[in-house]
């Protein structure tokens, strides 16, 4: 019979670290990595050799990625391999490191989202399958159309949607990893430049480079390796799913994240009201709107006053992109949704310093990539 | 990137009532009614390719959202231009270029149709025909 992942043995991070998301620089993607997996060895006070499994998320860097990055920590002869999954490529990696362990094959595995921006030719636009548009619907506009179509169905203004950006560049300011780290007022996010639609630029995530690491392991791991047990934050859900066709549905979007998130609120036994932060997937401001309400946290078209309410902020009912979100804190894709695991653990230990959510024990972790795909996590602090 | 700016004949059809039918997709097995067409096998059934048929969309619906596009990395692809997503009265939802460059005057709602229509190219050379949304005029 099949079973969820609460059911097998418990998995917990034990070990996180990054590398500043940044503009693109001479730094090799090496470098980034490196720097990231270091620092989560040091966070979980393990050296490399404890490590027995390591999946790096990337989409742009090219094949191969993992071993001529991570040699140069001793090559131990650990399994390695790459893991695509466009922008949910580190969730994806984080979801492999953690079934390995609570399946039993591996007591130590290492997640690693790592990328620096390139030009690269999805395989989507490969299957000769054309339509009206082409590369004229840029990710902006899918979105620009979708704000659009909210706006009007539930008389939100241009501004509510841009107060989105607001927040979590409020949020970037005090993130030192952030690619964004400047406070910026609804002003400045209105005054443009407009990009597609409504959608002015700082309503759109910076794409820039940077590395994320995780370090998962198993109770026997914890206890072999002496790792401090107050500071390893469970995984207690873990839920991928890909897009179907919702025939009829407003959006195909809001009704993958619904269903990705329904799944992992029943496997971790919580519901939206449990919930003490979450890290989702605001490349662009209306996705914040879109995503709170299909995750249950308020109704249909009730996501712009709850977030102006203040309720999403840090110190309100569930800080939402605390760490400043992709919008803030950037998107440099492979990193990303390990880098939403890096927040979330840092929050439920009580370690985010100005930017903590008070008394946060539950946290939720949302990517969907190109596709489309879904990935969400939930972590639980004393699970 | 996919395709970007070249013509796409294949997705349309001249009608004899001056409406342009768009070429979409019939699964026979389960009845759904797609766009854009392709003969890899039914996304809903899973009905292989070979089981599809042609369906001819009348190329007029409902504006169900636009946006203008008003800065565009893309080379060749020259901003601004508008983006509509048009609910067709046959059924499906499709992503078009509309003729007008910037949304002055759209409301969502706006009853909208195809036309071909000769455009000049981004790079100012020979247009070329392309297939491109309308508004109607109000009272028609």
């Amino acid at each position: 019979m099949k079973k969820t992942l609460r059911e097998l043995r418990p998995v917990r991070v034990v070990g996180i670290g990054l590398h500043k998301y940044q503009h693109l620089s001479d730094t090799t993607y090496v470098t980034l990595g490196l720097t990231a997996v270091r620092a989560a060895l040091d966070d979980a006070g393990i050296e490399w050799p404890a490590v027995e499994s390591a999946y790096t998320g990337t989409a742009l860097i090219g094949m191969a990625a993992s071993r001529p990055m991570l040699r140069h920590l001793g090559a131990t002869g650990i399994a390695m391999a790459q893991v695509e999954n466009a922008s949910a490529s580190g969730s994806t990696a984080f979801r492999q490191a953690c079934l390995e362990v609570a399946s039993g094959i591996s007591d130590v595995a290492l997640a690693i989202g790592v990328d620096k921006p390139a030009m690269v030719n999805g395989a989507p636009g490969k299957t000769r399958i054309r339509d009206l548009v082409g590369a004229r619907v840029a990710p902006f506009t899918h979105f620009a159309l979708l704000a659009n179509e909210y706006m009007n169905r539930y008389g939100v203004s241009t501004e509510q949607v841009a107060q989105v950006a607001v927040k979590n560049n409020r949020n970037g300011a005090n993130n030192p990893f952030a690619q964004r780290q400047r406070a910026v007022t609804l002003e400045e996010v209105m005054a443009g430049p407009a990009i597609s639609g409504t959608l002015t630029r700082l309503q759109c995530c910076p794409v820039g480079e940077g590395a994320a690491a995780v370090i998962v392991a198993s109770d026997d791991a914890i206890e072999k390796l002496k790792i401090n047990r107050a500071r390893a934050i469970r995984t207690t859900a873990s839920v991928s799913r890909s897009e179907r066709v919702y025939r009829g549905a407003k959006n195909s979007d809001a009704e993958l994240t619904r269903e990705t998130v329904a799944q992992a609120y029943e496997e971790a036994g919580v519901g939206p009201k449990d919930l003490d932060l979450i890290e989702l997937h605001d490349a662009f401001t209306i996705e914040e709107l879109l995503y709170v309400e299909a995750m249950g946290l308020c109704g249909e078209g009730e996501g712009a006053a709850m977030i102006g309410g203040g309720t999403t902020d840090i110190g309100g009912r569930c800080a939402i992109s605390a760490s400043g979100g992709l919008l803030a804190m950037g998107h440099p894709i492979g990193p990303t949704g390990a880098g939403q695991i890096v927040e979330i653990t840092r929050q439920l230990r009580g370690e985010a310093g100005a930017r903590q959510q008070p008394n946060a024990k539950i946290g939720l972790a949302h990517m969907v990539g190109v596709g489309a795909v879904c990935v969400v996590h939930i972590l639980r602090k004393d699970a | 990137m996919p395709e970007t700016t070249a013509p796409s004949p294949e997705l349309y059809s001249a009608s004899p009532d001056g409406i342009p039918k768009l070429n979409g997709g019939l699964c026979p097995t389960c009845s759904y009614v797609f766009f854009p067409p392709q003969s890899y096998g039914c996304e809903i059934c899973g009905a292989p390719g070979d089981a599809l048929q042609p369906f001819a969309l009348k190329g007029e619906g409902a504006l169900r959202s636009f946006a203008t596009v008003h800065l565009h990395p893309g080379k060749g692809i020259e901003a601004p231009f508008t983006v509509g997503v048009i609910l067709l009265d046959d059924g499906p939802a499709v992503r078009a270029i509309l003729a007008q460059k910037t949304d002055a005057g759209l409301k969502i709602g706006d009853r909208m149709h195809a036309a071909i229509i000769r455009t000049v190219s981004d790079e100012g050379g020979a247009g070329a025909n392309e297939l491109r949304f309308v508004r109607k005029e109000s009272g028609k």
